[in-house]
């Protein structure tokens, strides 16, 4: 057994405005001098830290422990899960 | 996105010749049953809609209502059932959005909303746990970031919503009848785009809602921002008051096709436009996909060259987009192009009214039967039973839902959510009472008696705030209308309405129909949901705190009538029985009494019994005020019934009046005057709610601990399972 830190990050699919990315963009950031910025999007992140023999069973467990508890909406949100000895 | 057949053969003969992609995407959006009512709109001029304080102009989507010394109210209800289920938080989110919208379009600043939610068995099913803490959620954050105040609605779970949701939202609106809108236009006007980008989201919503709703068939999703919905009132309002909007009109469902071809139907004219014109999220969208999507907080605008500037201005000021996208043309076709190259050219005519059916009906062949009464058994604790219904979902306090809205803001509301309909204060010195109704459990066993039981459970809400009700919503959701017993169900309830409606004389004002409901399992139960305006012209009852020594008159009769009650469904098991059936003349001598007792200011408090019948209601008025009450169940008005029937009978048209000692006289002369049935059946003292027969107790429960169980039943459920 190993410990793994699990980061899963939530955002939304592409295609499917971000009201919070574009107003981060237009009414902060392009405000200023930072004209060479075109795109933000936010998103929500969660680090797990796990137990588990490999980094394979590490993040299936997580993929399925999101899944289970509804930590994000298939529908909507695109899942990232990066994992790091 | 596709049209029938026949629809398509229809569409060809028509026009003469092929459709183009664009069109066909145009048509099969507002030929949608979600935008055209093909099945439904024969029969919805049933209802009567015309009356002294209604005023109808051409292209409202909400219903407007004369409230004197030169103010308007507008009142409308919209659902979003089917994005609700997908994504309760955006789609709860932006249909309050879009009914927002619909007020606004008038010319009117949106007051308050109201939010109607069913879902499943949420004490058994974790999905409707999830969907409705995040509907709710999303209502709140939405209408709590407009400033707009949630002051009421209802929550109802049942097992026919499993998987699904009902989210339907209510909203209404105040202003200057001076300041309406007078939609026209002129040929040379220019058609204004204004608010939120359109992207791919949600396209195809329109259609989506009118398809049954299968497991992988779940693809529009919205996502909600209140700050440009915030920003477009403001906006709007401010071009209004500058006289620059000749024509107005809400993005909604079928976005820009359904916007521009009802505005230029509705006015007669023709619009040209340019895709390449609108203001988009992204680059590289086709013409079809910018025609139909249906991005979130979105005007249509008819103005013309003078008024531009001033309006360009404005929009600016409110940091928001504004598009000139085209023009008004002579004739009747709606021609859309994208730079020079025509995409489509179309007679609004066609577009905007679909072919409307005859959809056949049968009575469903279960409803012979459901509406025999079986023998239950026996029960020997009854202060057990009232307690498992304080505590059950639907009768428990719905304050862990109404506390998370902000029902305040605006300084109007003067009585709060939570008691039986709320009150608004309006400009003019009046008052306006607002509730929603729904009781699927009872349209299912008879769906038309079930319907008027729901109108009247609205108007006696609003009624024990002294308000007479002026005018009324309604919103129809059954199951999929092809389904011939399904739509008798709706004709039935239709039906019922309007009788209710033409001899109480209450305008539908407007009203939503929503087909289609069908979860994985099956059709939802008849969910008829009705929305009553009530006006009082000088004081509303504000309820006062319950003293020792006040006595209760109940006012009614409670018959033999449980039928899809409380008490034989969540205690019982049973689906079945005698659907309660309201007496219209007695319906209308108990309204009238109440109002002139309120008049004469006799009464402390009113409450209508509804929901677990007398048990509960006497209930409610003892946990509110934090005192018990002797009741005596023989003294109950009605038929010769047992015990556990006179407590939890739903029949209709029953009050509750809690009255100072030194005014049952007078109280009583006026419910004789009036020949109304009514006893004194009890009286305010100690600490108990106890309901006695003769010298036998036999409901004996703590006021305190009722009253905990009541208030934190719902909460506990839905935060801790």
């Amino acid at each position: 057994m190993a410990t793994f830190s699990v980061h899963v990050t939530i955002e939304n699919k592409p295609g499917i405005s971000d009201p919070e990315g574009d107003t981060i963009l237009n009414d902060l950031v392009l405000k200023g001098t930072h004209k060479n910025i075109s795109k933000i999007k936010t998103a929500k992140m969660l680090k797990f830290t796990i137990q588990e023999k490999d980094k394979k069973t590490a993040e299936k467990k997580i993929q399925e422990i999101c899944d289970e508890l509804r930590i994000y909406n298939p529908m909507v949100s695109k899942v990232t899960i990066d994992v790091f000895e | 996105m596709s049209l029938e057949p026949q629809e398509l053969e229809d569409l060809k003969s028509k026009i003469g010749r092929e459709p183009t992609s664009t069109e066909l995407q145009i048509v099969a959006a507002e030929w949608s049953e979600h935008c055209s009512y093909k099945s439904s709109k024969k029969h919805l001029k049933m209802l009567p809609m015309t009356g002294p304080l209604v005023i109808s102009e051409k292209g409202y989507d909400s219903g407007v209502l004369d409230v004197g010394d030169g103010y308007v109210i507008t009142a409308h209800i919209e659902s979003h059932n089917h994005p609700s289920a997908v994504e309760p938080y955006g789609g709860a989110a932006t249909g309050v959005g879009g009914v927002i919208r619909d007020i606004l379009s008038a010319g009117t600043r949106p007051i308050a909303i109201f939010d109607g939610l069913r879902f499943g068995d949420i004490e058994k099913d974790q999905q409707a746990r999830w969907l409705f803490k995040n509907a709710v959620t999303g209502i709140a954050d939405y209408g709590n970031c407009l400033g707009i105040p949630t002051i009421g609605g209802e929550v109802e779970f049942d097992e026919c919503y499993s998987n699904y949701a009902l989210v339907d939202v209510a909203a209404i609106g105040f202003g200057k009848k001076e300041n309406l809108i007078k939609n026209h236009a002129n040929k040379g006007d220019l058609v204004v785009l204004m608010g939120g980008s359109t992207g791919r989201d949600g396209i195809g919503g329109s259609q989506f809602a009118s398809d049954s709703l299968e497991s992988e068939d779940r693809s529009a999703v919205q996502v909600p921002d209140p700050f440009i919905e915030k920003l477009v009132i403001e906006a709007i309002l401010e071009a209004r008051n500058h006289n620059l909007i000749n024509a107005l009109k809400d993005l909604g469902g079928g976005g820009l096709s359904c916007a521009v071809s009802e505005t230029a139907d509705t006015l007669g004219i023709g619009i040209e436009m340019d895709v390449d014109k609108v203001h988009t999220k992204e680059s590289g969208m086709h013409p079809d996909e910018i025609m139909v999507s249906e991005s979130q907080e979105r005007m249509l605008i008819v103005t013309n060259k003078k008024k531009l500037k001033k309006l360009q201005e404005i929009c600016k000021k409110f940091s928001i987009t504004c598009s000139v996208i085209g023009h008004v043309t002579s004739g009747n076709l709606m021609h859309v192009k994208k730079g020079a190259k025509t995409f489509a050219n179309i007679s609004t005519d066609v577009v905007a009214n679909a072919h409307l059916l005859d959809r056949p009906s049968k009575k469903p062949a279960y409803l012979d039967a459901i509406q025999k009464e079986k023998k239950l058994k026996p029960i020997t604790n009854l202060s057990k039973t009232l307690m498992r219904l304080i505590s059950s979902p639907n009768i428990a306090s719905k304050i862990w839902v109404y506390s998370q809205y902000d029902h305040e803001v605006g300084i109007r509301t003067v009585v709060k959510p939570g008691k039986d309909a709320s009150v608004l204060r309006l400009d003019n010195g009046k008052f306006l009472s607002a509730k929603i109704d729904g009781n699927p459990k009872q349209c299912y066993i008879n769906p038309r008696e079930g319907a008027i039981g729901c109108f009247e459970e609205a108007c006696r809400n609003v009624v024990c705030t002294g308000a007479k009700p002026i005018g009324m919503l309604d919103h129809l959701q059954f199951g999929n209308p092809e389904d011939p017993e399904i739509f008798w169900t709706f004709l039935e309830s239709l039906k019922g309405l309007t009788d209710f409606a033409k001899y109480f004389k209450i305008p539908c004002i407007g009203g939503k129909v929503s087909l289609y409901n069908e979860t994985p399992s099956g059709p939802i139960k008849p969910t008829p949901l009705i929305g009553v305006l009530g006006l009082i012209d000088k004081k509303p009852l504000i309820p006062q705190k319950v003293l020792d020594g006040d006595s209760l008159i109940m006012i009614g009769d409670t018959k033999d009538e449980l039928g899809g009650s409380e008490y034989y469904e969540y205690i019982h098991k049973f689906i079945g029985g005698n659907c309660p059936k309201v007496d219209f003349a007695e319906s209308k001598k108990n309204m009238k009494s109440v109002l002139d007792l309120i008049k004469k200011q006799l009464l402390k408090v009113c409450h209508d019994c509804s929901k677990g019948g007398l048990a509960v209601a006497a209930s409610e008025i003892c946990m509110t005020n934090q005192i018990g009450c002797q009741l005596s169940l023989e003294k109950v008005p009605g038929e010769k019934l047992s015990d556990d029937k006179k407590l939890f009978s739903e029949s209709h048209s029953r009050y509750l009046a809690v009255i100072d000692k030194k005014n049952i006289k007078k109280v009583e002369e006026t419910l004789q005057k009036n020949k109304v049935s009514y006893k004194t059946i009890g009286k305010f003292t100690g600490n108990k709610i106890q309901f006695n027969h003769g010298k036998n107790t036999v409901i004996d429960l703590s006021v305190d601990k009722a009253q905990k169980a009541w208030v934190s039943s719902l909460g506990e459920l839905v935060t801790h399972g």
